[in-house]
């Protein structure tokens, strides 16, 4: 009687603990925190999760922070799948912290543009540029061109990132007959930018604040956050620049070395790949999709960052090399901290 | 007894441990690219010694001295009011002010900041934003909390028989003020202005939002180097030459300020 008892006790234990296991493990997704990981996880991971069963989880953080998590965890990673920068991601491969994407498990990755397959180990999950948006009610004349940004008229009114002054670089080597790998051409060009420009942003909040209040009115600028002051209110222009393309950005998905739910990143990579996805994103983000049968709202055909054939890839971005942009951004940091943002 | 060390020897350990890592980061070459680092170097000591860093080491050390003289001119009347009141109603409400942006938090108060000096508020006669006396506004603003509890302290310890002994004697208020009052609260002095400077020169988020860019503190360029240029050993590098000659600083200030004292 007494043995049963412990037996039905036991029985009834394991069916509790059996009960209360999650039904599967999550596959942990690492992102940057605010719009991006609300966007991803209502447009991608619910309906992955419906669709699949896995759960998701995010691990948020800045875009070094998470670099770094994921350097002490080589080998053992806290995260199966890391979004972040095609540059940035560069430097995760240089330390042997992606693994290789299985193209057999990302079918939908036939139908993206090629610009967007970055490397055998990241993939574009979408894209954007760095052109230059302004503020019309306090700027009078049009800006229709980067060699606007020289004008005496626009003293003391443009505002640009320190962080990475890789867009401004390259552009101004572009406008000297140079290209990235050659950027010294552009320097004297740049020095003479330097007493337009009022203010450095290092955040994206700190570039959409100085653009709200005014005090930063021209900006080279991310248009996705050119896109979301709009919602927002901030009556601010994008300018598709007649003489030179702006800077394309790409965010790309990468599985971990050594992540243990590798099948399930990929399954989520391919997820994120699908026009159905790439379709609301758009919506979403205001970002180009990399699938090119996404559909685009009409309000955003055309505009900058957003590129609908792999004809406009080419034609209305300029999309720098990855390596020689993670390999010079030092040498850039450098020089422009020291002959244009000191005083 | 000596079992009681023991936790504060554990914490020492600790910091000295990541203060030993962050030392062989910095003499591990960079190299760009990539996050691997290379072979034993002295090329980032090299680097951090060139007159661009030096020149944020000045910055620092400038902005950090003319905040605490600043802060001390600011926080003295305040803090002299705060000890010697008799109305228990102003001593709250000058409590309650000085209090108060210790529970707004570093970054919102810098935020405020960035709307008052950005000519949206007030229109100043010369720009604020984004330039070094912004920068100072904002340091000193941070500091004045702090300066002014510690000058209060030393205030209240003040016997004010000594100073109606002095008037008593025909000492003009100025006279006492000077001889009497201002000597009795050198502790609080120094000691405030120790504290202000030392936190002043690890000042970052005041810098960083209301610099623009433009005015770099260390931590400021340290961020640069580590966060920016994925530059860790570089980081690693003037984050040591930073601390050496902070601690170099902050050694003769207070061998300074005590041979002062000790007058």
């Amino acid at each position: 009687m007494r043995s049963r008892m412990i037996l039905a006790v036991a029985l009834v234990a394991t069916l509790g603990f059996a009960a209360a296991a999650p039904a599967a493990d999550p596959l942990v997704v690492s992102v940057w925190g605010g719009n991006w990981k609300d966007t991803i996880d209502r447009v991608v991971a619910k309906p992955f999760t419906a669709k699949t069963g896995i759960p998701v989880e995010f691990e948020v953080g800045g875009t070094i922070d998470r670099l770094a998590k994921a350097r002490v965890a080589k080998g053992n990673p806290l995260v199966d799948l890391t979004f972040t920068t095609t540059h940035v991601g560069r430097l995760y491969i240089s330390d042997g912290l992606y693994a290789p994407l299985d193209m057999t498990k990302l079918p939908n990755a036939k139908e993206i543009a090629r610009e967007a397959i970055r490397s055998e180990y990241h993939i574009g999950s979408w894209a954007y540029v760095y052109t230059i948006v302004y503020r019309p009610d306090l700027v009078k004349e049009d800006i229709t061109r980067w060699s606007d940004l020289w004008k005496p008229s626009l003293k003391g009114k443009i505002a640009m990132p320190d962080f990475d002054p890789s867009h401004i670089i390259t552009i101004a080597a572009l406008m000297e007959g140079g290209n990235e790998t050659t950027w010294q051409k552009g320097q004297e060009r740049l020095r003479q930018l330097k007493s337009s420009i009022v203010a450095f942003y290092s955040t994206d909040a700190q570039s959409q604040d100085l653009m709200k209040t005014g005090q930063g009115p021209v900006q080279v600028m991310l248009s996705v956050n050119a896109y979301h002051l709009q919602e927002q209110g901030v009556a601010v222009k994008l300018v598709q620049p007649a003489d030179y393309p702006g800077i394309v950005g790409i965010d790309t998905m990468a599985v971990m070395a050594g992540s243990k739910r590798a099948d399930a990143a990929h399954q989520f990579i391919n997820f994120a790949l699908g026009k159905d996805v790439q379709t609301q994103l758009v919506e979403a983000l205001r970002a180009g999709p990399v699938n090119g049968a996404a559909v685009v709202p009409a309000k955003l055909r055309g505009q900058p960052g957003v590129f609908l054939t792999p004809a406009e890839w080419k034609e209305r971005g300029y999309i720098m090399n990855d390596e020689v942009r993670a390999k010079t951004l030092p040498a850039w940091k450098e020089w422009f901290t020291a002959n244009i943002v000191r005083r | 007894m000596r079992l009681l060390l023991v936790p504060a020897l554990a914490v020492i350990a600790v910091f000295a441990l990541a203060l030993g890592a962050l030392f062989q980061y910095s003499l591990l070459a960079f190299v760009p690219g990539s996050l691997r680092t290379g072979g034993v170097t002295l090329e980032n000591f090299r680097g951090v010694a060139s007159p661009q860093y030096l020149g944020y080491v000045w910055d620092t050390v400038v902005l950090s001295a003319a905040t605490t003289v600043l802060t001390l001119l600011a926080s003295y009347p305040v803090a002299y009011a705060l000890a010697r009141t008799s109305s228990r109603a102003a001593r709250s409400w000058l409590l309650i002010l000085t209090l108060a942006p210790f529970f707004t938090g570093a970054i919102v108060r810098t935020y405020a900041w960035l709307l008052v000096l950005g000519n949206t508020v007030v229109t100043w006669p010369v720009p604020m934003l984004f330039t070094e006396r912004g920068v100072l506004v904002g340091l000193v603003h941070f500091s004045m909390p702090t300066m002014i509890l510690l000058l209060a302290a030393a205030l209240s310890h003040v016997d004010p028989a000594y100073e109606r002994a002095a008037a008593s004697l025909g000492a003009t208020p100025a006279r006492v003020f000077w001889r009497v009052t201002l000597p009795l609260s050198m502790p609080g002095i120094v000691s405030g202005s120790l504290i202000v400077f030392a936190w002043t020169l690890s000042a970052f988020p005041t810098p960083e939002l209301l610099g623009g860019g433009k005015v770099k503190m260390i931590a400021n360029a340290v961020k640069d180097l580590a966060l920016d240029s994925f530059n860790w050993p570089g980081a690693a590098a003037f984050a040591m030459l930073a601390l050496g000659l902070t601690l170099a600083l902050l050694a003769g200030v207070g061998r300074l300020s005590a041979g002062w004292h000790a007058e």
